[in-house]
């Protein structure tokens, strides 16, 4: 534990920069500042461009930050070896991708036991922990499903269960409803509000205004900077 | 770590992957089945064609040397080109004492000659050898015994006769004990003999007749006269060792032209199967050569799908990054594919060589030959299994490596 964090904070970022390089070097992300609280759900949101899934990148360890501080749960991130990197994502980090990204030939069940295979446990366990997330989000009589025998609504409820399985400190969501109707992604949304009830951090990369509006903070982005957080009142109105 | 190679899961994950591609993994497992196959076919092939032609020399003792006389080609000493001489028994006396190089020989004499018992009459070579003659030429003896030195020493009237005359002058009754006529004297038969070899110096034994050496000069009123005088080298000699001193003797007592290179005519058999054993050489190491191409094909066939797999699955190795695997994760994970395939149809490989080889080796055996010897022996299979084991994880390696270096952003976004 770092001293000068407060206990509450999961996300800390302090002036972050990053620059794609090439022939024209992009500079994405202009010294971010940004804390996340436990228990926080908060949207990230901007135009397209702006540099959001690269700062989910970033707070997922899926991409490395040219200078600045990033502590997740008060472990400093930067410069981690390959292998700390899938630790840390496999423990901390709930990932929940727009495409859903299940494995194609595997079932529910097994798409949701996969991190704890990388875990080191055992299938009796990983199944009996995997089949709970499962019921959890309904999805029980499903579990022996193919994701191509799934829709979309359910293939992103197996792929929040996959991310849930590990009891994360953080789930991540890039555009989660992205791929979604406007009635399943509602659902979705629900599915993150109750997950957040129970205690769970969630930051969720949207578009949609109204997956916005049912989080309890939007940070707008516009070129790389952070333009404004808000809190959003209707939150409280809308459960 | 705890996801080793020895995790089921692991295993449990690769069959079914291996089990997604039927065609492709089939076809793969059948690249290295027949690297495999061919392989151990080769070498035991080729042993056992080998087995097959060394059959024919069986009993034939392979360190052979043997002289003999021609006509003068050169005047000497009063005697033209042209004229005849002959080896004597005194001449192979001399040899024996002064030869360096001598372990069996013995002198032989061919005529053709007719045999007959009762009505039955057969024509046949008569052979007159003496006692080592069996040292050289391994006889099977089938009845009875064979001629003895003290046959020789006492001109003995006795016969050994080949099988097939036996068979055509007694049929199936034993001719041990019985007088035979060859060319109208008479011989007691001690023996009947036959030979393994299908090679032989003076005929098969088969269709001959032996006699004593002595008694067979005698019989035909041939004085000393010796047709051949065939030996063997001890070992670690070569036959032409004695060639030298035969020479010497033999020119001295007959006055030959040293320059006379024909009248003497020697030949050395370990000569020719030099050039066999050369030639069994040059087999094998085609075996070996054609056996590695498709050694190669297999190996180089796993790499290409190994490289095929991980473009494939770039996307689901990024997402397995994501969620916790380690970069070695993935490389086991690859490795162990190509592992499991090479060593499962590498085995499957090895034992279809073996049982088509075991079929060739009871489809050639020879009950008086034996096995010609088709067989994959165990430590050699294990052999060609482990060469193919270490060339085809080899060749999953570098796929294995570029998998490892999957980044999950760029595998997830890479849609
Ligand atoms: N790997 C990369 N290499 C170079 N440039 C990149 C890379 N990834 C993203 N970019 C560029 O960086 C900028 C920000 O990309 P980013 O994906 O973060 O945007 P975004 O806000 O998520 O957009 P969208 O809403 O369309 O998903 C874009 O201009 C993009 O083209
Ligand atoms: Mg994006």
């Amino acid at each position: 534990m770092i001293g000068h964090l407060n206990e509450e904070t999961v996300i800390s970022l302090r002036d972050i920069n990053k620059t794609y390089p090439g022939a024209v070097p992009l500079h994405v992300l202009k010294d971010i500042s940004l804390d996340i609280r436990k228990g926080e759900l908060v949207s990230i949101m901007g135009a397209s461009g702006s540099g959001k899934s690269t700062l989910l990148n970033i707070l997922g360890i899926l991409d490395n930050y040219d200078s600045g501080t990033y502590m997740l749960d008060g472990t400093a991130i930067r410069d981690l070896s390959e292998n700390r990197a899938a630790e840390l994502r496999n423990r901390m980090i709930g990932f929940v991708f727009q495409s859903f990204n299940l494995i194609s030939y595997k079932n529910a069940l097994e798409n949701v036991a996969l991190p704890l295979f990388y875990q080191g446990i055992g299938r009796k366990k990983r199944n009996r922990l995997a089949m709970e997330q499962l019921e959890r989000m309904g999805l029980a009589d499903r579990a022996h499903h193919l994701p191509g025998e799934l829709s979309g609504g359910q293939k992103q409820r197996v792929a929040i269960a996959r991310a849930i399985v590990t009891n994360p400190s953080l789930i991540l969501a890039d555009e989660p409803t992205g791929a979604l109707d406007s009635i399943t992604s509602g659902e979705v949304m629900g599915v993150f509000r109750e997950l957040n009830e129970s205690g769970m951090t969630i930051v969720i990369v949207t578009h949609d205004p109204g997956v916005g509006a049912s989080t309890n903070r939007i940070i707008r982005i516009a070129d790389g900077r952070i333009e404004g957080s808000s809190d959003t009142p209707d939150f409280k109105k809308e459960q | 770590m705890k996801t080793s190679i020895f995790d089921i899961e692991n295993w449990q994950e690769i069959g079914a992957t291996l089990a997604r591609n039927k065609t492709r993994t089939f076809l793969t497992a059948f690249g290295i089945f027949w690297g495999t196959a061919m392989l151990a076919m080769l070498f035991g092939g080729a042993q056992g064609f080998e087995g097959m032609m060394r059959r024919n020399f069986a009993g034939f003792a392979t360190n052979l040397g043997g002289v003999f006389s021609n006509r003068r080609t050169v005047p000497y000493k009063g005697f033209n080109k042209g004229s005849d001489w002959d080896i004597t028994s005194q001449d192979v006396e001399i040899i024996r004492r002064l030869a360096p190089a001598i372990e069996y020989s013995t002198e032989m004499n061919l005529r053709s000659a007719t045999a007959a018992y009762g009505t039955q009459t057969k024509s046949a070579n008569a052979m007159g050898v003496e006692g080592e003659y069996a040292g050289i030429m391994n006889p099977v003896i089938i009845e009875g015994r064979f001629i003895n030195n003290s046959d020789v020493t006492n001109e003995r009237k006795v016969a050994v006769i080949g099988k097939n005359i036996a068979t055509s002058l007694f049929g199936s009754d034993s001719p041990i004990g019985k007088y035979i006529s060859v060319d109208g004297i008479y011989f007691l038969t001690v023996g009947v003999a036959s030979q393994l070899s299908e090679v032989s110096i003076g005929g098969r034994l088969d269709d001959n007749i032996v006699i004593p050496s002595t008694t067979l000069r005698r019989a035909y009123n041939s004085g000393n006269k010796v047709n051949f005088f065939v030996y063997t080298a001890p070992p670690g000699h070569s036959p032409s060792d004695n060639e030298s001193v035969m020479r010497r003797v033999l020119a001295t007592a007959h006055s030959i032209s040293p320059d006379d290179k024909v009248a003497i005519e020697f030949m050395d058999i370990s000569e020719q199967f030099e050039m066999i054993d050369k030639l069994f050489l040059g087999i094998s190491l085609l075996a070996l050569f054609v056996g590695f191409g498709s050694l190669m094909a297999g190996v180089i066939g796993v790499g290409n799908i190994m490289w095929i797999v991980v473009k494939e699955r770039t996307r689901e190795f990024g997402i397995r990054r994501a969620i916790g695997a380690k970069p070695l994760d993935i490389t086991v994970q690859v490795l162990s594919e190509s592992i499991l395939l090479t060593l499962v149809a590498g085995t499957l490989g090895v034992c279809f060589g073996a049982l088509v080889l075991g079929i060739a080796d009871s489809l050639t055996y020879d009950p008086l030959l034996g096995h010609a010897g088709f067989e994959l022996p165990f430590k050699t299979a294990l052999i060609i299994v482990g060469t193919f084991f270490l060339l085809g994880s080899a060749a999953g390696t570098v796929p294995a490596i570029k998998a490892m270096k999957i980044k999950p952003i760029e595998a997830i976004n890479d849609k």
